[in-house]
């Protein structure tokens, strides 16, 4: 097993003495380079009052490679399929290793304030985001009710 | 034949040998056709003598399978640090904070750019820094620096693959011979890399020892002028390291005056500066609508797949590129003078160099690409267009063989026995995709592709399946 790189290290103490408002990052004990988190619903967006549970994880060749991160709550957006799986350019092609977990987490909260169904994950929802989105927003927020209320 | 290897294998250690100045001659071939902008460099000699070599014909001109292998070695050799391949207080090759696997740049070039002082050193970097230490603390704690950091020895890629006797270049024996023709290719393939590890950081090892004896013996000597003057002298050691920076890539604390990206001059360490590199060879990302069925990549003519120059870490500006300006208060180790004998300058001088030192970081403003001051990443890679070439042809390939296998499936379909004279004598061409297929009856392609639409649906049916069943 490979020592834990110093960066992974120093970015988890910073995330821990200086956090997000809205985010939390906790990295599980047993291996340091996969993180429980929660994201917060952005204000006036259909998922405002939601806490919505995700995993981080570090892979072996980060920061030269993206973190992979994923929903674990169920969530209505385009951009978000049904495994949780997210459609964010800097998780993919326009990850730079000048970014941190900090900021992908605040990338995805920003996500969820402005959905992109022209560049869809889940292929049903951004249809109907473009035929109704009236309809989508109100099943995004039924969706925020059923399984991202507050614990 | 064997001796011909042998031969070969001595010549490489030759490049071992230590040569403290550039272009010497001993760098290998490089595929550099791409790039003679680095021209400029003070390299000039050692690029243009090796322009002629490979460049994209590398994918065409067939090397045999020792040939390559030893070029890798020779490659891994390079990456070795060695404490008296200096410059300035830094190293030729990286300390390690990426494993072995993921040091693909060209050695030879990025060598002779740290020699030449268009690219800051690979520094030893300490993990933390703390203001209050003394100068002895720092000393001491720098002292105890490996040359580099520890490498995983049986990564799990490696594990049980037999590795045999490293001192001997052939491992033939070690090949289970009842494998398939390719199933041995890929065994050999997959030992050879195990060896490979294993030998680097043999080679590294033998380094670090040899390092830490001259260290322990130069301690004994009383006579300073005896001492072995390739080791970094207390003062040395104390200079760069009194002020450094902190990497904001890799979080390590280095010595000043670093690399600055040429745009946003923001600074980077050699180390994860050449890790930066094109993506791989991909299709251009377009936006769809949802409501239009997408094209599979498969589809896709190879000759639309783009690779594109990495862009800025920090501001995104395409062409990643950096500068660098030597330090002005020491000029150590190649091209300078040796480690051992440096000396801070006394305070009362201090005074006056500080004024024009450099290392405040660059205050010129962003440069371009072409600058020759400017070193990009696609200059310490100059195999990208290799690459993609390589990936295209692949592409191209599979469709043929695609459009073959389609091909050759109607010639034995016995409704269709007229077939068989039209189609033998074209056969596939390597460049036919989907739209160029030979078939002469419109009501059979119609026919084939219904059928070919419904196995798609199918299999993307029963992803859907499991995927929504392992989500319950």
């Amino acid at each position: 097993m490979a020592s834990l790189p110093k960066r992974i290290i120093k970015e988890t103490e910073r995330l821990a003495s200086d956090p997000v408002p809205g985010i939390s990052a906790e990295p599980h004990e047993d291996n340091l380079r996969y993180f429980a988190v929660t994201i917060e619903g952005p204000e006036e967006s259909p998922y405002e009052n939601g806490v919505f549970e995700l995993e981080l994880y570090l892979p072996d060749d980060y920061p030269m490679e993206a973190p992979k991160v994923r929903f674990l709550t169920r969530i209505y957006h385009p951009n978000i399929d049904r495994l949780g799986r997210i459609c964010l350019d800097v998780l993919k092609n326009n990850w730079s290793p000048a970014l941190q977990i900090r900021t992908v987490l605040l990338s995805i909260q920003a996500l969820l304030a402005s959905p992109n169904p022209n560049d869809p994950l889940a292929n049903d929802v951004a249809e109907e985001w473009i035929k109704n989105e009236e309809l989508a927003i109100s099943k995004a927020k039924e969706w925020t009710k059923l399984y991202a209320g507050k614990r | 034949m064997g001796n011909t290897f042998a031969k070969l294998d001595e010549n490489e250690n030759a490049f071992k040998g230590r040569s403290t100045s550039v272009g010497s001659g001993t760098m290998r071939p490089n595929n550099i056709a791409e790039r003679r902008r680095g021209v400029s460099m003070g390299l000039s000699n050692n690029v243009r003598s090796r322009a002629n070599s490979t460049g994209s014909q590398l994918m065409y001109k067939k090397k045999s399978t020792r040939e390559r292998d030893l070029i890798k070695e020779s490659f891994a050799k390079q990456l070795v640090v060695r404490y008296d391949e200096s410059v300035d207080g830094g190293y030729l090759a990286p300390h390690g904070c990426y494993t072995f696997e993921k040091l693909d740049y060209d050695p030879s070039l990025v060598r002779s750019l740290i020699t030449a002082r268009k690219l800051a050193p690979f520094y030893i970097p300490l993990q933390d820094f703390d203001e209050s230490w003394t100068r002895d603390e720092l000393i001491k704690i720098v002292d105890g620096l490996p040359l580099h950091a520890a490498v995983n020895e049986n990564p799990e890629e490696f594990e049980d693959i037999p590795i045999g006797n490293l001192k001997r270049q052939n491992f033939d024996e070690l090949i289970d011979k009842s494998l398939s023709k390719k199933e041995q290719r890929k065994q050999r393939s997959k030992i050879f890399k195990a060896r490979l590890h294993r030998k680097r950081i043999m080679w590294q090892e033998q380094e670090n020892v040899a390092f830490l004896e001259q260290k322990l013996e130069s301690k004994r000597e009383p006579n300073p002028s005896k001492r072995n003057l390739a080791l970094p002298s207390p003062d040395l050691n104390h200079t760069i390291y009194k002020k450094g920076i902190e990497c904001p890539i890799c979080f390590l604390y280095y010595p000043e005056p670093l690399n600055y990206s040429r745009c946003c001059l923001q600074p980077i360490c050699t180390e994860c500066f050449v890790q930066i590199k094109r993506g791989d060879p991909h299709f251009p990302h377009e936006e769809v609508d949802p409501t239009k069925p997408v094209t599979s990549d498969d589809e896709k003519d190879p000759n639309l797949l783009i690779s594109e120059p990495a862009s800025c870490a920090y501001c995104a500006t395409p062409n990643f590129g950096i500068t660098y300006q030597p330090p002005t208060n020491r000029k150590t180790g190649i091209g300078g003078m040796p480690p051992g004998s440096y000396k801070a300058p006394r305070d009362d001088e201090i005074n006056v160099n500080d004024g024009s030192d450099s290392e405040e970081g660059p205050r010129t403003p962003s440069k371009s690409p072409e600058d020759p001051e400017v070193v990009t990443s696609d200059m310490i890679r100059p195999d990208w267009k290799a690459k993609l070439d390589k990936e295209r042809l692949r592409l191209a390939r599979r469709s043929a063989n695609a459009t073959a296998i389609h091909v050759s499936n109607q010639l034995v379909d016995p409704d269709h026995p007229s077939r068989r004279d039209s189609n033998t004598d074209s056969g596939p061409t390597p460049t036919t995709a989907r739209s160029q297929r030979l078939v002469p009856n419109p009501m059979a392609e119609l026919e084939n592709q219904m059928v070919e639409q419904a196995i798609r649906l199918s299999l993307v049916d029963e992803e859907e399946r499991k995927s929504s069943q392992r989500h319950r």
